[in-house]
C-alpha cells in the first residue's frame, strides 16, 4: 500500500509540487488579525500539507491519497484531531483494510503514547474490526491487542492512556478467558516494581471492579478476598513503606465492609521499631517486616489509628496517640493534617 | 525545612515568568506544533499567569490586548451543534463562510470554550459578542448518554475534564439548561477510585487533575448547597482528603498519583482540591512553595520539576497554587491576588466575568 510510508522517508515532495495533487485546490489558514495569540511558526511541510487537507475536507474527498495526507499530518502533529477524525471517516468510506491500519498504528502509538487521539482511534478501529459486518474473531483480536498493550506498557509502565485503553478493551469484550490472564500480568509487573500504582489499580479493577464476576457465590467472594488480603500482606512485608499497597488493602477492606481491626495482628509489628523474633515460628498469615525495613511505617500507623478510631470507645484515645506520633515525629510534613484528624475524632466525627 | 521557618524561600521571579508567558503569546517555534489545535489554552495559561502576577498591563501593550480579543472572538463559531470557541483557526480556511461557520471537522471545542471565556475576562472584554443561547446548545451537544461530556460535539473521548468545563461554563452563564445534571453527577461519582481520588473516567486510576475536576464540578452544581453531602459522603470525603494529603512528597511538591514523583501542575490540582474541601490551611505550604521555587527556570517560566523546561501550563498552575496555598510566612514577592478556586481565575477576573456575562450585561454592552 502506497500510503504506508515509513518514517525513514526523507523530505518527500510538497503536495504543491506533486502533479497528482494538482486537481485539489489548497486552502490556506484563516488568520485575520496581525497579532494573534501564540501563532506557531509552521514548517513549510506542515503548512503545505494542512493547506491541502483543508482543500480535501472542503470537497469531501475520501480516497487513498487522503489516507496518505492525513498520515503525513498526524506524523507531524499527532494532536491534530481533525486529521484523525477525517482519516477514520476515509478508512470507512474507502473500505480500507483495518488490520493494515492497526499495524501502522502499532508504530505510531509507541512513539506517541501520551496523545489522546492515538488511543481513541485505536478504540474505533478495534470496535469496527470486531463488529458483525467484518466478523473478525473478537477474542483473537482482543488477545492480540493485549499483547500489543503489554509491549507498549513495557516502555512506560505507568502510562495513563495505555492503562485506560487496556481497561476499556477488557470491559468491551468482557471475556472470561481474557480476564484470566490479567492477574498473572499484574503479578509480573509488581515483581518488577512493587510501587507501580497503575498495576495495583489494575488489580483492583480486575478483582473488585469491572472484572469481578457477578455470578460468584458469597463463599467464592470470601475466598477471593482472603487471597487478596494474603497477597497484599506479602507485598507489604517486602516493602512496608509503599502507599500503593496500603491503599489497596484499605480499598478492599472497605469494598467488603471488613473491619480494619481484623488486621491488627498483622499491622502492629509495622508500627514500632524492629523486634528480633525470639523463636523460629513463622506466621504465614501475618508476615513480619524484615530487619532492614524503615520502621515504624507511616502508612501502618495511619492504618492502625484508623482501625482504632473506627472501633470507637477507648479506641479514639489510642488513635489520638498515634496521630500525635505522626504529627510530631514520623510524618511532620502532614502535622496539620494529623492534628485535623485528632480534632475531628475528638468532636466525634469518626466517619 | 517545613516547620523551622528559618530556611529562606528564594524569590518568586515574577518579571521573568511574565516575560516567558509574553514570549509564548507572541509566537511559538515549530517544535510546539502539537498545540496547533489548542492555542487558546496556551493563551489562557499565559494571560492567566500575567493576570496573577499582576503584570498584564505593564508587560503588554493596549494594541496587543485588543488584537488578542479580536482573535479570541474569531474563534467563536456557530453552526448545527450550537455556538462555542475553537482552539485556533487551524482548520479554518481563508475562505471562511460567514453563514455556515463550521464543518464537521472544524467544530468548536468545549475545553477551548471554557478557556476562551476566561481569557476574554482577563482581557476585560465586555462580552457583547457572546452568543449565550448558542453556547448552552453547544454544551448540550457535547453531553453523552452516560452523563459525561466530550470536548467535541461529534466524537472523541469523553471524560471528567470536559464535565468540569461544561459545569464551569454553565456556572458562568448561570444557566444549567444545557446539562442533564443527574446523569452527570452519577458519572462523576462513578469516577471515584478506591484510593479516594477520581480517575479520568469510571474505573480509572485516581489522578490529581481529574480529582480537581470532580470536586469543583460537584461544588459548582446548582443544588450543591443541599445535596453535596449525599454526593460526597463523610466517609468518601475523608478518603479523598487522605489521598490528596498523601500525595505531598518529601520535596514539598504534589504528585498526581500514588508513588509518582512531584510535578508543579499537581501542586495546583491537589492543593486546590484540598482547598475546595476546606483543608487548604492544613497543607504544608512552606514546603510547597519551596518545591515551586525550585521549579523556576533561570531564564523565566516554571517547569514541571526542577531542571526541566518551563511552559505556560506549568507556570500558570504553579502561580495559581501559590495563590490558593500561599506560604504562611508572607514575603512581598510571593504575595499574589486571591484566586477563585472553582473557576480557576483571579477573583477580580471572575467578578468581571460574572458582571458582564449575564443577559443584562451583554445587552448593556450592546447599548453602549
Amino acid at each position: 500500500m502506497s500510503y504506508l510510508s515509513s518514517e525513514d522517508d526523507v523530505a518527500p515532495l510538497l503536495y504543491c509540487e506533486r502533479p497528482e495533487w494538482q486537481d485539489v485546490t489548497p486552502i490556506s489558514q484563516y488568520e485575520a488579525v496581525s497579532s494573534p495569540i501564540a501563532p506557531i511558526f509552521y514548517t513549510p511541510e506542515y503548512k503545505d500539507a494542512t493547506n491541502y487537507f483543508r482543500g480535501v475536507v472542503k470537497t469531501g474527498e475520501t480516497s487513498e491519497r487522503v489516507l496518505e495526507l492525513t498520515e503525513r499530518i498526524i506524523r507531524m502533529n499527532p494532536a491534530h484531531y481533525s486529521a484523525w477524525q477525517y482519516r477514520y471517516r476515509t478508512l470507512l468510506a474507502t473500505n480500507a483494510p483495518l488490520d493494515v491500519e492497526l499495524k501502522l498504528m502499532d508504530q505510531i502509538a509507541a512513539h506517541n503514547m501520551k496523545t489522546y487521539q492515538v488511543w481513541h482511534h485505536r478504540r474505533l478501529l478495534i470496535t469496527q474490526l470486531t463488529s458483525a459486518s467484518l466478523a473478525k474473531d473478537p477474542v483473537d483480536t482482543a488477545t492480540a491487542e493485549l499483547e500489543f498493550i503489554g509491549n507498549v506498557l513495557a516502555l512506560d509502565t505507568k502510562n495513563y492512556h495505555t492503562w485506560s485503553y487496556r481497561q476499556w478493551l477488557l470491559a468491551h469484550f468482557d471475556d472470561a478467558g481474557l480476564w484470566l490472564g490479567e492477574l498473572p500480568y499484574v503479578d509480573d509487573l509488581l515483581l518488577e516494581d512493587v510501587r507501580n500504582n497503575s498495576a495495583w489499580h489494575h488489580r483492583y479493577f480486575v478483582v473488585f471492579g469491572r472484572g469481578s464476576r457477578s455470578q460468584a457465590t458469597p463463599a467464592e467472594e470470601g475466598e477471593v478476598l482472603q487471597r487478596e488480603i494474603r497477597y497484599v500482606k506479602d507485598k507489604i512485608s517486602v516493602a512496608p513503606n509503599n502507599p500503593s499497597a496500603w491503599n489497596y488493602l484499605r480499598g478492599i477492606l472497605e469494598y467488603s465492609n471488613t473491619p480494619f481491626s481484623t488486621l491488627l495482628p498483622f499491622t502492629e509489628p509495622y508500627t514500632r521499631a524492629y523486634v528480633q523474633p525470639t523463636d523460629d515460628v513463622v506466621d504465614l498469615d501475618n508476615p513480619k517486616p524484615s530487619s532492614d525495613a524503615t520502621l515504624p511505617c507511616v502508612a501502618a500507623l495511619d492504618f492502625l489509628a484508623e482501625a482504632y478510631v473506627r472501633a470507637g470507645g477507648d479506641g479514639v484515645g489510642k488513635a489520638v496517640e498515634l496521630w500525635k506520633q505522626l504529627a510530631n515525629e514520623h510524618d511532620t510534613m502532614r502535622k496539620k493534617y494529623w492534628e485535623y484528624r485528632i480534632k475531628e475524632a475528638l468532636e466525634g466525627k469518626t466517619n | 525545612m517545613s516547620d523551622s521557618g528559618q530556611i529562606t524561600l528564594p524569590p518568586l521571579t515574577k518579571a521573568s515568568h511574565a516575560s516567558h508567558c509574553n514570549r509564548c503569546l507572541q509566537g511559538l517555534p515549530a517544535g510546539q506544533i502539537e498545540v496547533d489545535a489548542s492555542r487558546v489554552a496556551i493563551g489562557f495559561y499565559s494571560l492567566g499567569s500575567l493576570d496573577l502576577l499582576g503584570l498584564l498591563q505593564s508587560k503588554t501593550i493596549d494594541a496587543e490586548r485588543e488584537a488578542w480579543r479580536v482573535w479570541l472572538w474569531q474563534q467563536q463559531a456557530s453552526g448545527s451543534y450550537g455556538t462555542g470557541f475553537k482552539g485556533s483557526s487551524y482548520m479554518t480556511g481563508h475562505d471562511r463562510d460567514p453563514v455556515v461557520d463550521y464543518s464537521e471537522y472544524d467544530t468548536p471545542n468545549l475545553i477551548m470554550s471554557y478557556t476562551s471565556l476566561l481569557s476574554l475576562a482577563i482581557l476585560r472584554d465586555d462580552l457583547a459578542n457572546l452568543d449565550r443561547i448558542g453556547l448552552i446548545q453547544f454544551i448540550k451537544s457535547c453531553q453523552r448518554d452516560d452523563g459525561s461530556f466530550s470536548a467535541l460535539p461529534n466524537g472523541g473521548e469523553s471524560d471528567l475534564r470536559c464535565v468540569y468545563c461544561a459545569f464551569t461554563i454553565s456556572s458562568m452563564l448561570d444557566d444549567w439548561s444545557g446539562i442533564d445534571l443527574e446523569r452527570s453527577i452519577a458519572y462523576i461519582r462513578r469516577c471515584e477510585s478506591y484510593e479516594g481520588g477520581y480517575g479520568q473516567a469510571p474505573y480509572g486510576e485516581a489522578l490529581g487533575g481529574t480529582t480537581y475536576c470532580a470536586l469543583a464540578s460537584l461544588h459548582l452544581a446548582p443544588d450543591s448547597p443541599t445535596r453535596l453531602a449525599t454526593w460526597i459522603t463523610p466517609a468518601h470525603r475523608a478518603r479523598t482528603i487522605r489521598w490528596l494529603m498523601q500525595n505531598q512528597g518529601e520535596d514539598g511538591g504534589f504528585s498526581g498519583r500514588t508513588n509518582k514523583i512531584s510535578d508543579a501542575c499537581y501542586c495546583f490540582w491537589c492543593g486546590a482540591s484540598l482547598a475546595i474541601l476546606g483543608l487548604g490551611e492544613d497543607v504544608d505550604s512552606e514546603a510547597l512553595a519551596g518545591f515551586i521555587s525550585q521549579c523556576q527556570f533561570k531564564f523565566g517560566g516554571i517547569a514541571k520539576a526542577p531542571e526541566a523546561r518551563p511552559d505556560p501550563y506549568h507556570t500558570y498552575m504553579s502561580v495559581a497554587a501559590m495563590s490558593v496555598l500561599p506560604p504562611s510566612i508572607p514575603t512581598d514577592d510571593w504575595t499574589l491576588p486571591p484566586l477563585d478556586v472553582l473557576w480557576n481565575a483571579t477573583k477580580e477576573t471572575v467578578a468581571w466575568l460574572r458582571a458582564h456575562v449575564t443577559e443584562a450585561g451583554i445587552a448593556a454592552a450592546h447599548a453602549s
